[in-house]
């Protein structure tokens, strides 16, 4: 096997610079992970795990980790999950080894095959024990694959979310949209790549690039982590003299918001602006103001403005958000499978909480529990500073960016964070989004046609009553 | 009827009532002569709640059919449905006298007797009591057992039952026609007789008739009928939901199910829109593709639930060679058959009448399934089995040469 110890991270590491590691796990893993190196991703390290030595060999990441040498003799799982298991748990200390010293692990993974269900799990696993912030990037097979593999990919999704801290779900029956119907198969899954790739590195360029108003983590998470199990995502670029409205149409026009519609539904969304010098206020203004449309009144909106000179006339938006469970019940085909990032998760040992924090000046009055900030230390080495939260407003850091957490503060002045993220060295987790409230039907359910004839009833349900209605689904 | 083998099927059913006619041939096809039809009112869940009315509809239906047969009808088979419909498997035993071993017909007739011999609701009447296997002496599969030697022939049956009154109404409403009602026949095992073929039976066939009212199953396994029922929910349900959920008429609702419905999710463009004109053809309201359906599916997806919860406390839906057949007015919705695979977890085809020729429109389309079924059902009454009434002594005369 090649293994190439190439480490390009450096080992002196900026103050803001965090440790990013980017790991893939099985073929369609690898694929995503060569589409996010050729798109250019200079602040991360990339490590791509597979059984298969041959689709290792091709992949063009630096660092490369061969699973189960014995189990599976250099070929694929085979299909076979458990195989997939074995062979991660046969190499478990390279795993390890590569993992560790980083902050924050993306795992890409294409779910439903051997290596990527049955190893995704354990790389998972292994990330959080080394104690990074974990995020998981799947995609869940086309419906064409057979339901073997989707039941495969369903479990592994599950035990995935055990361990992550967000996981991002890409449903590759949704993905098919993205192209036209008369595109090669190959386009499809070109494309799939593509969006990973796309959603990984605004969410690494997110964190990295210091903001004017800042998107933290903690903002990060807020917006994935309700129990989803689809990812809204999108992002869109635009250099034209309407560059704020062409930039937010494309980040729509992704197949993942369904041109924002679904949007509505969401109650964290995140939004980045990056542009160049040249970005103006009132562009961001106009931008956020067309944003503000498509969200529903009690949607918390996530804001962040970066000035990237790179970009140069450049304006690229970035929107982030996740379904809950029971809004996307109605839409989706499948049982939702929870996804987690929850701080009930049992698996959240190794955080510990932290004061609560005040909920930041917020303008409307969002009906909200008293969010509380969970704070988690990285690095035992760095001791654990944890800021003061509770002071919204810090003038100490002139150096950092400001960060700010709360929605629509763009015309207000920005509340400054006191430290980076780095120094800061916390994950805030948001509170959960405001309990949904029902409403209560107080009228016996109607029958509607079968008024007056005998009631279906049959294991306990009234088969007469829409089954939309019994199941609590949301139709519009 | 002039013409012995003249024989038509009558389903009352919930969305339309259906007179099939057709013409048993000597080679044992079956040829429809006309089908008439009549939009079904006060009939609710596969069983008439508006007797009057019901009547009204059944009449316009026969009339129709004989128009369109050139027929005059006068006696019928009847299909019946309802949620008051029940099966069980049970086995009779009859032991031969010490003095004689060969088994005859009486002994045949004794044992289908003892096999009834079970308790079955005081208000409750046997519609079907069908052969699956015999035993002699212990010997397992045996077919036909007259002229066999043995001491003790065991046979199993499945035998089908339901509300004594509640069929007898819909005898009723045929009787005041008045049409001479040959037989009452569970109109899910009707349906089988022209969806399945002898092979598909033989491998194992699940049948659904999902119609307007209710969904009727029979499940076959080597050649036998080992399942079946009948679930109160089918098309109407469907359309209930729709109107509910979108809030439109139920008659748009209908309209919106046949045209646009589908129970597959995601096959639609994010945001496809399906424009409701008003009854001026002016633009109406919008509805969005996907919550149509969405509502369709998962009601779809739990009548299916259902049937399958339903057919799992016997073991033989593992063992489906045919696979599942879906037919009657539902099948007609779009994807069902993918719906209905991957939840039975075996391939399901959508299908209609298969054994019969005629009128060729009416054989292919599946809401036609259970006429169709009932005169293939009379035919193989007539040549297979002695028939009931008063050509029975005929009958037995008749099998007894054979």
């Amino acid at each position: 096997m090649i293994q190439l110890n190439k480490n390009y991270s450096l080992p002196e590491r900026l103050a803001e610079f965090i440790p990013i590691k980017i790991a893939s796990v099985g073929g369609a893993g690898l694929n995503v992970l060569d589409r996010i190196i050729l798109d250019g991703l200079e602040r991360a390290d990339v490590v791509a795990i597979n059984t298969d030595v041959q689709s290792l060999t091709s992949s063009v990441a630096t660092r490369k980790v061969q699973l189960g040498r014995s189990v599976s003799r250099g070929l694929g799982s085979g299909g076979d999950p458990e195989v997939g298991y074995q062979a991660a748990l046969e190499s478990a200390d390279e795993i390890r080894e590569a993992l560790a010293d980083s902050d924050v692990i993306f795992i890409c993974a294409g779910l439903g095959g051997g290596t990527g269900s049955g190893a995704a799990p354990y790389v998972a696993q292994a990330a959080r024990e080394a104690g990074a912030l974990v995020i998981a990037f799947v995609t869940l097979p086309f419906a064409f694959e057979g339901k073997r593999r989707n039941a495969q990919a369903r479990e592994a999704l599950a035990r995935i979310s055990e361990f992550a801290h967000a996981v991002v779900c890409f449903e590759n029956d949704r993905m098919g949209d993205l192209t036209g119907p008369q595109a090669g198969i190959h386009q499809a899954f070109a494309m799939a790549d593509i969006t990973i790739s796309q959603s990984v590195r605004s969410i690494v360029n997110l964190v990295h690039r210091p903001g004017l108003i800042r998107i933290g983590f903690d903002d990060l998470l807020a917006a994935l982590r309700t129990r989803n199990s689809r990812c809204l995502f999108g992002y869109g670029e635009s250099d034209s003299d309407n560059r704020a409205h062409d930039a937010l149409t494309q980040a729509l026009k992704n197949p993942l918001m369904d041109r924002g519609r679904m949007l509505a539904d969401a109650t964290h969304v995140l939004v980045q602006v990056a542009g160049g010098p040249g970005m103006t206020l009132s562009e961001i203004e106009i931008l956020m103001q067309e944003v503000g449309r498509h969200v529903g009144d009690q949607t918390q909106i996530l804001f962040g403005a970066v000035v990237d000179g790179p970009l140069g006339d450049r304006l690229g938006v970035t929107i982030i958000s996740s379904l809950s469970a029971e809004e996307e019940a109605g839409l989706l085909q499948h049982a939702p499978t929870p996804s987690n990032a929850s701080t009930s998760s049992p698996a959240c040992e190794d955080y510990e909480p932290a004061t609560p924090q005040p909920e930041l000046q917020s303008e409307e009055p969002v009906v909200e529990p008293t969010p509380v900030e969970e704070t988690v230390p990285f690095d035992g080495a760095m001791a654990a500073e944890v800021l003061p939260a509770a002071t919204p407003i810090s003038t100490e850091t002139p150096l950092i960016p400001t960060r700010n957490g709360e929605p629509e503060h763009l015309i207000s002045k920005p509340h400054e964070k006191s430290t980076s993220w780095k120094e800061e060295k916390a994950f805030a987790e948001k509170p959960a989004p405001p309990a949904k409230q029902e409403v209560l039907q107080f009228e016996p359910v109607t029958r509607g046609r079968f008024e007056k004839s005998e009631p279906t009833i049959i294991e306990g349900e009234d088969l007469d009553v829409p089954t939309y209605l019994r199941k609590n689904v949301k139709v519009k | 009827m002039a013409n012995n083998n003249l024989m038509v099927g009558l389903e009352i059913g919930t969305s339309k009532i259906c007179v099939v006619v057709g013409e048993g041939r000597p080679d044992g096809t079956l040829k429809i002569l006309g089908v008439g039809e009549a939009p079904s009112r006060g009939v609710r869940k596969g069983e008439i709640v508006d007797f009057e009315t019901a009547m009204k509809c059944v009449h316009e239906a026969v009339v129709d059919a004989e128009q369109k047969s050139d027929v005059m009808i006068k006696s019928v088979y009847v299909a019946v449905a309802g949620s008051h419909l029940q099966s069980f498997n049970n086995r009779g035993c009859v032991m031969l006298p010490e003095d004689r071993d060969e088994i005859d017909e009486q002994d045949v007739e004794d044992v289908k007797i003892n096999a009834r011999e079970v308790s079955i609701p005081a208000q409750n009447a046997f519609l079907h009591s069908i052969i699956q296997h015999y035993q002699v002496d212990g010997q397992q599969g045996v077919l036909n057992p007259v002229g066999m030697l043995g001491q003790k022939l065991e046979a199993d049956f499945h035998i089908i039952h339901g509300v004594r009154t509640r069929i007898q109404n819909t005898i009723r409403c045929v009787k005041e026609l008045p049409l001479e009602v040959e037989d009452v026949v569970f109109s899910g095992l009707a349906s089988a007789q022209v969806v399945l073929t002898q092979q598909e039976k033989d491998l194992g066939a699940l049948v659904i008739d999902m119609g307007g009212g209710t969904t009727d199953y029979v499940l076959y396994s080597e050649g036998a009928v080992r399942q079946s029922g009948c679930l109160a929910v089918g098309g109407d349900h469907i359309t209930n939901d729709i109107s509910m959920g979108l809030r439109i008429p139920m008659a748009r609702a209908e309209k919106l199910k046949v045209e646009e419905g589908s129970c597959v999710l995601g096959n639609c463009l994010p945001g496809e829109m399906i424009l409701l004109k008003d009854d001026s053809g002016f633009a109406g309201k919008e509805i969005e593709c996907e919550t149509l359906n969405t509502i369709i599916y998962l009601r779809l997806r739990e009548a299916f639930e259902l049937l399958k919860r339903r057919l799992e406390q016997e073991p033989y839906l593992g063992y489906l060679g045919a696979g599942v057949f879906i037919t009657g007015g539902c099948s007609l919705l779009s994807g069902i058959d993918h719906l209905a695979s991957e939840i039975f977890e075996t391939p399901a085809n959508l299908t209609h009448a298969q054994t019969a020729w005629g009128v060729t429109s009416a054989v292919e389309n599946p809401q036609f399934s259970t006429a169709i079924g009932l005169v293939k059902f009379a035919q193989v009454m007539d040549t297979d089995r002695p028939p009931r009434g008063f050509s029975r002594i005929f009958g037995k005369l008749f099998s007894g040469k054979r």
